[in-house]
């Protein structure tokens, strides 16, 4: 019998996993995966505080590029910079002493860092295998049926922890209602290319025009390479991404810069601009990360948010175990209430804000909220900096 | 008949790029999912509400109605 099932090994499934397997837990992590992190959904922007707060640093093996601060761009091309070199040029920058603001990482081999942290931590790690149900057992703890190579096997855990993204299955398997609305997951494709020059610094480009609900960004991708992509809520367009991108690139400010690019690989997902869910746990069951939408509704970057869930949850189902207590629904809401105090709380409060500005059907009043609201966000004096 | 016609979804592969942003937006119940991180492609949907293809980046899911045999 272990302690945690763990569903998924991504950022938030492994940092559970690791965490928990270190504060004395017996986990066992899935995923139904051969090589974590392919194909990539993800444009790979940390910042160095989230990998700091769950105890990483920033290793060769999964970084591409160090980055420095942030452009916002308006629709026709007006820019705010935030260059932490300027800002704060004694803490940010290349010199001895000085460190980066974040980083653009690997998905593939961030994500096989993080499980092979998970591992040497003692939690043993399956991949190619997939769990397609649950059943509570009169012990209090769970079975959970598997199948592993084209084996179906059956686990004995004392909690589930459905890590298992925005395609999250596992809620559903215990009658939660998970999925997320279509006005609220903006729907992305990038390109990873060759041919576009950048400098250290995260661009992102709001405006109608190029991505209505949502907004549009280049990233330096190392070895000179970039990434630019866009989403956007098509219950505010009737154009797919695809499309977006393809204007995005041949007739925005950006045109003369994008000229000369060369398409090396193609990326998109889902990103939830959304609300965390109300309700996060069941019986034998947590959430955490995107399957929880544990993400930021203005940015929906999910990466760090991943990782602090993954933590927290960790925290409190060894807590809870070591305790003696049953995981019944009862004991897991105290999970919930640990993410919201720690997390959550901010991310409603951001949400309150997206929703507001989402609400505003005048488009050139909302452009210029959300070229506000970007801006500021990134801001040094941000309440908002370090989620 | 105030419920939708049951469809059947079918998938471009070519295009698809494995996102799984379709099952994010399904309201089905769990398992509505092909081994290739999409929406079912082989068991009628009896919600209709075309979220997945809606979402979907590169537009590559399409439906056909399900006709069903009578018994
Ligand atoms: C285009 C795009 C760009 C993005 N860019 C950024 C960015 O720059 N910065 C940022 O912070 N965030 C970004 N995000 C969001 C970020 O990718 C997610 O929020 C993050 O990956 C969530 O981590 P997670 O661990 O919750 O889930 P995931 O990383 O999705 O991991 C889930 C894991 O579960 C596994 N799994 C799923 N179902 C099962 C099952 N039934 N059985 C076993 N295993 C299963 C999957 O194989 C996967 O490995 C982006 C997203 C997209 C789509």
């Amino acid at each position: 019998m272990y302690d945690l099932l763990v569903v998924g090994s991504g950022p938030a499934g492994a940092t559970t996993a690791r965490i928990a397997s270190e504060r004395g837990l017996r986990v066992l992590l899935i995923d139904k995966r051969q090589e974590l992190g392919a194909p990539i959904q993800c444009s790979g922007a940390v910042s160095g505080h989230a990998l700091e707060e769950v105890g990483l640093s920033p290793e060769g093996e999964f970084v591409q590029e160090a980055i420095y601060g942030f452009s916002i761009y308006n629709q026709e091309g007006q820019k705010t910079t935030i260059d932490y070199r300027q800002l704060k040029p004694d803490e940010y920058g290349t010199g001895e002493g000085k460190k980066p603001l974040g980083y653009v990482v690997d998905r593939r081999r961030f994500d096989r860092y993080l499980m092979t942290l998970a591992e040497r931590a003692g939690a043993e790690v399956w991949l190619k295998t997939e769990g397609p149900g649950l059943s509570t057992l009169p012990d209090g703890s769970c079975r959970v049926l598997l199948r592993r190579f084209n084996k179906e096997l059956e686990v004995q855990a004392r909690v589930l922890v459905g890590a298992d993204g925005l395609q999250s299955q596992v809620g559903k398997w215990a009658g939660m209602r998970t999925h997320i609305k279509l006005r609220e997951l903006a729907s992305c494709l990038q390109f990873v290319v060759d041919g576009v020059e950048t400098d250290g610094l995260l661009e992102i480009v709001t405006g109608h025009r190029w991505a209505p609900g949502g907004y549009a960004w280049v990233f330096p991708k190392g070895h000179g390479y970039a990434e630019i992509g866009l989403g956007v809520t098509r219950t505010m367009t009737r154009q797919n991404a695809q499309a977006h991108l393809e204007q995005f690139l041949k007739e925005s400010f950006f045109k003369d810069r994008f000229k000369g690019l060369r398409i090396l690989e193609i990326q998109g997902g889902g990103v939830p601009l959304a609300a965390p869910l109300r309700t996060q746990y069941a019986d034998n069951l947590i959430l955490v990360g995107d399957a929880a939408r544990h993400v930021n509704p203005i940015t929906g970057g999910g990466i760090h948010t991943a990782l602090s869930g993954g933590k927290i949850a960790a925290h409190f189902l060894s807590e809870l175990l070591a305790k003696g207590k049953k995981p019944s629904r009862q004991n897991l809401k105290g999970y919930q209430d640990r993410w919201l105090e720690e997390r959550g709380n901010f991310i409603w409060k951001l949400y309150g804000e997206k929703s507001k500005i989402f609400k505003n059907k005048d488009i050139s009043s909302r452009d210029e909220q959300l070229y506000q609201i970007m801006s500021g966000y990134f801001s040094p004096h941000s309440e908002y900096k370090k989620i | 008949m105030s419920k939708k016609e049951p469809v059947l979804f079918r998938i471009g592969w070519n295009a698809c790029i494995n996102c799984g942003a379709c099952v994010a937006v399904c309201p089905q119940e769990a398992g509505f999912i092909s081994p290739f991180d999409t929406i079912a492609v082989d068991t009628p949907c009896d919600i209709a509400c075309m979220a997945c293809e809606e979402i979907c980046p590169v537009t590559t899911i399409t439906h056909y109605l399900h006709e069903i045999d009578a018994a």
